[in-house]
């Protein structure tokens, strides 16, 4: 903890996501005291939100073809001796791209990272899992905004699907039975993240409401109680279960979505994987099918499962 | 793989956003993202490896951007009449949201200075100092900007700001 006196600066930066581990924690203690503060953090917080909500949809817009292409011209220029010309130019890799820049937004970037000064393990962990919240809240915001992404396999054989995603994450996960919260499960899809590929289950309840459990590998050694974000409307319960990180998010109220994490967190806990899944031999191949039955293809959207690999390079 | 071609690739996705927070047409958005790129292609040897590229895209698009404002000011029966009905981008949604539609009017009577910072930071999320970079101003500036337009957001924003908006709707 720092003696300096913290200022409007402090606010922002903790807003934006920029302030370390006991600046942050500053930060925090001084919200707690100044209800004033704290709703101009709430304000600042939603007003990001609302900014994301009306411009991200240009990120899913297909750029014009001058665009690409001179694009791929300064690509060539600033790479240089990058001699795989052909991958790029897939239409995956810019819809990874879009995603990728949707699901890191909240982080501060996925490429501006690795720039802040070192914090002492406990908080870098405590930030890890926080973003990693982040990300699932923001992937929920975009693939809950529009019916034609919504899930990239459909829950109609939920065993293929957990196997499905649980070789993406590699690690064991599954789409928990809240059927007794009145959610249906829906379809999931996987999701690059700072901890590597995620998953998300996406339900569904008789209004037509959607919330989503993302799941994905945790930190060795990490352990964490149930944590509780908000940005804007959306809700976002996380913790680590296991070896792996939850996040149930919704835009639901604290207590509503508390509820339904309890359900999550029983069935978790119960660990439902009592028979293994109907074909575990390959659940890749169930993928295309899948794929055309959501009638994704077209909007160069199905490929989204792909986008970890960058990162894994 | 090529890590920096899907790097570029994220920056372009983010110029194109952040052209349409500016400019709100799609057509004049995507112009400006092509000349940005166009003069990036003639510009390719300043860049230099390793350094930010980001900023340098970003920097770029701005001058662009500051230039075609220059130029459409001498010109100013140009402006496009339709540019209200293009400016909302979200096709499958049907009913808009009563805080969406509040933003965008608020965002739209911002000064043009405080909006770029406001949209570089809270929508690109861009560092302090690279939006301090890429508008050429002090840090200092890029802070007093920052505040000033979350404070007029806020204050504007109807019933008491952003987020009580929000919980009404919940």
């Amino acid at each position: 903890m720092t003696a300096h006196k913290l200022k409007d600066e402090d606010l922002h930066a903790y807003v934006d996501g920029w302030l370390d581990g006991d600046r942050r924690l500053a930060v925090e203690r001084w919200l707690a005291d100044d209800p004033e503060a704290a709703r101009k953090v709430e304000d600042y917080r939603a007003q990001a939100a609302l900014l994301h909500e009306i411009f991200d949809p240009v990120l899913r817009e297909e750029s014009a073809p001058e665009t690409q292409e001179l694009a791929d011209k300064l690509k060539g220029r600033i790479a240089g001796n990058d001699n795989r010309p052909a991958w790029h130019a897939k239409p995956w890799v810019r819809m990874a791209a879009a995603v990728m820049l949707l699901v890191s937004g909240a982080a501060g970037g996925y490429f501006g990272r690795g720039a802040t000064s070192p914090s002492p393990a406990q908080q870098q962990q405590r930030q890890t899992l926080l973003t990693f919240a982040e990300e699932a809240a923001q992937a929920h915001r975009f693939y809950t905004a529009d019916e034609r992404y919504q899930v990239e396999m459909g829950a109609d054989d939920p065993g293929a699907l957990d196997s499905f995603l649980s070789q993406r994450v590699g690690k064991e996960v599954f789409g928990p039975d809240l059927s007794k919260a009145g959610y249906r499960l829906i379809g999931g899809r996987s999701l690059p993240t700072d901890l590597g590929a995620g998953a998300q289950y996406m339900y569904i309840n008789e209004q037509g409401k959607r919330i989503t459990l993302f799941a994905g590998s945790a930190p060795a050694g990490q352990t964490n109680n149930f944590s509780f974000t908000q940005k804007g409307d959306v809700a976002t319960f996380y913790w680590i279960e296991g070896q792996i990180a939850y996040a149930l998010i919704g835009r639901l109220s604290k207590d509503e979505l508390m509820g339904i994490t309890k359900a999550v967190y029983d069935d978790v806990k119960a660990g439902r994987r009592l028979a293994p899944p109907p074909q575990p031999s390959n659940p890749e191949e169930k993928n295309p099918d899948q794929q055309r039955r959501e009638g994704e293809q077209g909007n160069g959207v199905q490929p989204v499962s792909d986008t970890h690999k960058p990162k894994d390079s | 793989m090529s890590k920096f071609g899907v790097e570029l690739e994220v920056h372009i996705a983010s110029l194109r956003r952040y052209a349409r927070s500016l400019l709100r047409n799609r057509v004049d958005a995507e112009d400006l993202v092509q000349e940005a790129l166009a003069r990036a292609i003639s510009r390719s040897d300043s860049f230099q490896a390793g350094t930010n590229l980001r900023a340098w895209l970003f920097t770029i698009l701005h001058n662009v951007h500051v230039n075609q404002v220059r130029s459409r000011a001498s010109r100013p029966d140009e402006v496009p009449v339709d540019a209200v009905e293009h400016r909302l981008t979200t096709p499958a949604r049907q009913e808009e949201r009563v805080e969406v539609r509040e933003m965008m009017r608020v965002v739209d009577e911002l000064p043009e200075e405080q909006r770029q910072v406001l949209m570089l930071v809270a929508l690109e999320g861009l560092k302090y100092e690279e939006v301090a970079e890429v508008l050429g101003v002090p840090i200092g500036t890029v802070m007093s900007r920052l505040s000033r337009a979350r404070e007029a957001v806020r204050t504007k924003m109807a019933n008491g700001g952003a987020a009580a908006g929000l919980r009404r709707v919940k």
